[in-house]
């Protein structure tokens, strides 16, 4: 009875995945050798990756034009001013987009894969903390300090780019844990931030 | 089975998982050079991983070629991460 039984277990096993093997006949170091070779395929795909060179110095320069874009739409408060914006977020959208976006490198076998045949899309960078850059460029256009608001929108750039080098080195130490970039709470909150502090500077400003 | 998702802990599932736990969307042709896989085997254990609800798949044409991007959702980012915890938990019951 015990072997019909066994082997009814064993059917109805295979019937459920009739490509791998019994887990119930697994022990400790299989299980602990599931985890290792998952972890290397993990591996094998992210140390393919690279990003497109001159990527940061990229990043940066959108950010700064999204930044001052913005800081003199939202100061001059006027029609021109607001379509000024656009350029700057969507050349910022375009390339924050693009950094999230890797290609396969070298194959086991030597061989390249290309980029347009194969690649994988990662996790985006910390861009929520764009909005964080903001106010001081704001602040300056409203006085009409110019020359402080491309220092500002220059700042928030460099602090961009190195923001987004610095999530690159800890997703290539830990890609699982890096993968997702900021959470969902923290873009809310700097959606929020964002969706109370625009009008307040254009109604007290 | 000990807390083990029975969907996800053959092999290549497995390792399929856990490599998209590591990026937004992997294409197919990428995750089936990584697995060493054949063109046949790979789209069952999506398919049935996709129709579980633990990755989503969408077509895009690229360059011409039609090419397929998967990706894991939060349901099999959750469903990993306790069957992870589960093989660990039983490791260490063993050890």
């Amino acid at each position: 009875v015990a072997s019909i039984g066994c082997a009814l277990a064993d059917l109805d096993w295979a019937h459920t995945f009739p490509l791998e093997s019994n887990p119930a006949h697994e022990d400790p170091d299989d299980r602990l050798m599931a985890l290792a070779v998952a972890d290397q395929a993990r591996r094998r795909l992210t140390s393919g990756l690279r990003l497109p060179a001159g990527l940061y110095l990229a990043l940066g320069a959108a950010v700064a034009v999204q930044l001052g874009t913005a800081a003199y739409g939202i100061a001059a408060r006027q029609l021109p001013g607001w379509l000024s914006c656009w350029p700057g977020w969507r050349f910022s959208w375009a390339w924050q987009r693009s950094c999230c976006t890797g290609s396969a490198g070298p194959t086991e076998s030597g061989s390249t894969v290309s980029p347009a045949r194969s690649s994988s899309r990662l996790g985006p960078p910390p861009r929520s903390s764009t909005l964080a850059r903001s106010p001081p460029g704001i602040w300056a256009a409203f006085d009409s300090l110019w020359w402080l608001v491309a220092v500002a929108a220059v700042a928030g750039g460099t602090g961009c780019a190195l923001g987004a080098r610095h999530w690159w080195h800890a997703y290539r130490h830990d890609p699982a844990g890096h993968a997702r970039g900021a959470s969902p709470r923290a873009l809310g909150g700097f959606a929020a931030l964002a969706c109370l502090g625009f009008p307040a500077l254009l109604f007290f400003g | 089975m000990d807390g083990l998702d029975p969907l996800i802990h053959p092999p290549t599932r497995l390792h399929l998982v856990t490599m998209l736990s590591a990026v937004s969307e992997a294409e197919f042709a990428t995750l089936r050079t990584v697995l060493e896989v054949s063109d046949s085997v790979l789209p069952k254990h999506v398919s049935a991983l996709v129709d579980a609800g633990d990755l989503h798949s969408r077509k895009s044409f690229h360059a011409g070629r039609r090419t397929t991007w998967v990706g894991l959702t939060n349901v099999g980012r959750q469903a990993l991460r306790d069957h992870v915890a589960a093989l660990r938990r039983m490791i260490e019951v063993f050890d």
